[in-house]
């Protein structure tokens, strides 16, 4: 995966998908949705794909940027942009003071305070009656319709919204990867106290990783916020629902690199809404149920992504294609 | 007073969660995997107690035992099926394959069995000794008791009986255990059905207080890892101390504060336990 322009082909190409679709119609609101759950899952992989540390509270920054912007909304008029980006610093701080404590953590240990982190930030919502409605959730109030109010009255600049979003993530994570931090984030990995040893200060470098992080997903909270118009706390610092899902979504479609994100949500997203389609009305559950199903197979078909099974592909491919 | 009621609630309490973590940390134990589907064994443990209870008759006390089998059959053929293939992956398949586990058994008795909730009527149901002031809760005594006898079977079993000592000699060197003729396969097998086997046992014997349906589970899953954190991953006597102090936590939070914050005090204590020990308060030995 080195070395081509083809990045801007793709990009031109996801840039024309919401033209052919109807402005209103489902297969559009799918298509947001995979867009913005592709631009979480690349923001949780600055933490989970370069500093392997695997993340199960994302929800928590995702649903203080949905908060955050919709309360100055409600409560002072502010626009959802500038909401936008109090909700990335108040996302950034909490980022901070949970990796503080946790950031010595490995492997399950981390999975496990971050868990824990997320839920922390549901109880408070659901109790917090007077800033967040408490469990009874919040309604984007309705504004007319213009840019600066980011109000809409179809759903395709929400579509081109959540591309640019996923655009700037990958870059992101890109200049990380590729930048300075990228390496000091790997060598970490693979070996915390050698990373040390040369020199580099691991707490800094993941503190960093981990601010950017959940700043990002605090921003993309307010982005689904504008879509959905009604959350609660339940849906926005969901288990199941975000922190488990976004971290699923990067690690089914490869975790580490860029494309991963990608790959996944395309995958898991429209997966998820074909089968409630078809099986909810069946029985409930049946539909995660069978999600649940092609969790565990792909995980024990794949244990580090599709983006494996590409790029073995690619190689057997090229390996007959030469003389 | 109200401050020793309290706390024996909280021991009385702990002593289940004691149970139900001690399956949790015996895997973790033994194979080094963190079962994030644990939790939905204890809600098939209280499903088989309620079934039993509901067309048999029997006291969930007594159908207990049924409920460690069923969930030991289960256990047994999802370590061999599912989990033993990731043995050797990256925690992050571990992880994500356990969690896979857990959304098939949650979404599964939603299919089977419906999103209502069940519960039980004993004679003993509402029922409590008097102790001088104190109350003490039969249903709550019942079900200290039948954790202890359990608790107590098990450290048998791991002390005494030859399965038991080959588990805990895989647990400590796969690769001697082997050749000294142990199936560290086996053992594996035989660790994650007793330990999921034990979580739905505790389920079982907290029928008559809680109410089951197929999100009960998740009422557990913070708690059972606060539990086997604060006791130290791996480690079954930390279990039941952990067990323990969680219970008495959350019973003393509830005087301090509103019943919604309840849970949030364990988050906050599961959070600082991990970053100020993360090896347990207890010690870490296995």
């Amino acid at each position: 995966m080195k070395g081509r322009s083809a990045p801007c082909l793709y990009i031109l190409a996801a840039a024309l998908l919401p033209l052919l679709l109807d402005p209103r119609g489902y297969w559009m609101r799918v298509l947001t949705i995979t867009l913005l759950f592709a631009a979480m899952a690349q923001a949780w992989n600055i933490v989970g794909g370069l500093a392997n540390q695997i993340s199960l509270g994302h929800a928590a920054f995702f649903g203080i940027g949905a908060y955050t912007s919709t309360v100055l909304l409600l409560k002072f008029g502010i626009s959802p942009w500038l909401g936008m980006f109090a909700g990335g610093a108040l996302g950034g701080m909490a980022a901070l003071v949970i990796a503080i404590p946790t950031m010595r953590l490995q492997g399950h240990y981390f999975a496990l305070a971050t868990l824990a982190f997320g839920e922390v930030m549901r109880v408070i919502a659901n109790v917090w009656t007077s800033l967040t409605g408490g469990p009874g959730g919040l309604s984007v109030p309705f504004v007319p319709p213009s840019f600066l109010a980011y109000s809409f009255k179809l759903l395709r600049p929400h579509a081109y919204i959540a591309l640019a979003a996923l655009i700037v993530v990958t870059v992101i994570f890109q200049a990380i990867r590729r930048g300075a931090m990228g390496y000091r984030l790997r060598a970490i990995r693979q070996n915390a106290d050698a990373a040390e040893v040369i020199g580099i200060d691991t707490t800094r470098v993941k503190l960093f990783a981990a601010v950017i992080s959940g700043a990002l997903m605090a921003m993309l909270g307010t982005l689904y916020a504008q879509v959905a118009v009604f959350f609660d706390p339940d849906t926005v610092f969901g288990i199941a629902g975000i922190s488990i899902r976004v971290a699923l979504i990067a690690i089914i479609g490869g975790v580490g690199t860029a494309a991963g994100p990608i790959l996944g949500a395309f995958f898991i997203i429209p997966l998820e809404e074909i089968m409630n389609g078809l099986l909810s009305s069946r029985a409930a559950g049946l539909s995660q149920f069978v999600f649940g199903v092609i969790l565990i197979a792909v995980i024990l078909w794949q244990p580090r992504g599709f983006i494996t099974a590409l790029d073995s592909l690619r190689a057997r491919l090229s390996r007959k294609g030469a003389p | 007073m109200s401050l020793l009621q309290a706390i024996i609630d909280g021991l009385l309490v702990g002593g289940v969660y004691a149970v139900i973590s001690i399956g949790l940390t015996l895997v973790y134990g033994v194979m080094g995997i963190v079962n994030f589907a644990q939790a939905e064994f204890l809600t098939i443990g209280m499903f088989v107690a309620w079934f039993a209870w509901a067309f048999l008759g029997l006291d969930p006390v007594i159908a207990a035992p049924l409920s460690f089998a069923v969930a030991f059959a289960i256990g047994w053929v999802v370590q061999g099926q599912l989990v033993a293939r990731v043995l050797n992956a990256p925690s992050v398949a571990q992880i994500f394959l356990t969690v896979g586990i857990l959304i098939v058994i949650e979404n599964g008795s939603l299919l089977l069995f419906g999103s209502q909730f069940r519960s039980v009527t004993t004679s003993y149901q509402t029922a409590s000794l008097s102790l001088g002031p104190l109350f003490i809760s039969v249903p709550y005594l019942i079900a200290f008791a039948m954790s202890l006898v359990c608790g107590v079977a098990l450290w048998w079993f791991m002390r005494a009986s030859w399965f038991g000592r080959a588990m805990r000699a895989t647990a400590q060197n796969p690769a001697a255990a082997r050749l000294i003729g142990i199936d560290a396969e086996l053992m594996y097998r035989l660790a994650f059905a007793l330990g999921v086997g034990l979580t739905a046992f505790g389920g079982a014997v907290i029928l008559p207080y809680v109410t089951v349906y197929p999100g009960v589970g998740g009422q557990f899953v913070v708690l059972m890892f606060t539990v086997v954190v604060l006791g130290g991953l791996g480690s079954v006597a930390g279990a039941v101390v952990g067990g323990l102090a969680v219970g008495v936590i959350q019973s003393l939070s509830a005087l301090f504060f509103p019943i919604q914050l309840q849970n949030l005090v364990l988050f906050v204590v599961f959070i600082l336990v991990l970053a100020v020990r993360p090896q347990g308060l207890v010690g870490a030995s296995r």
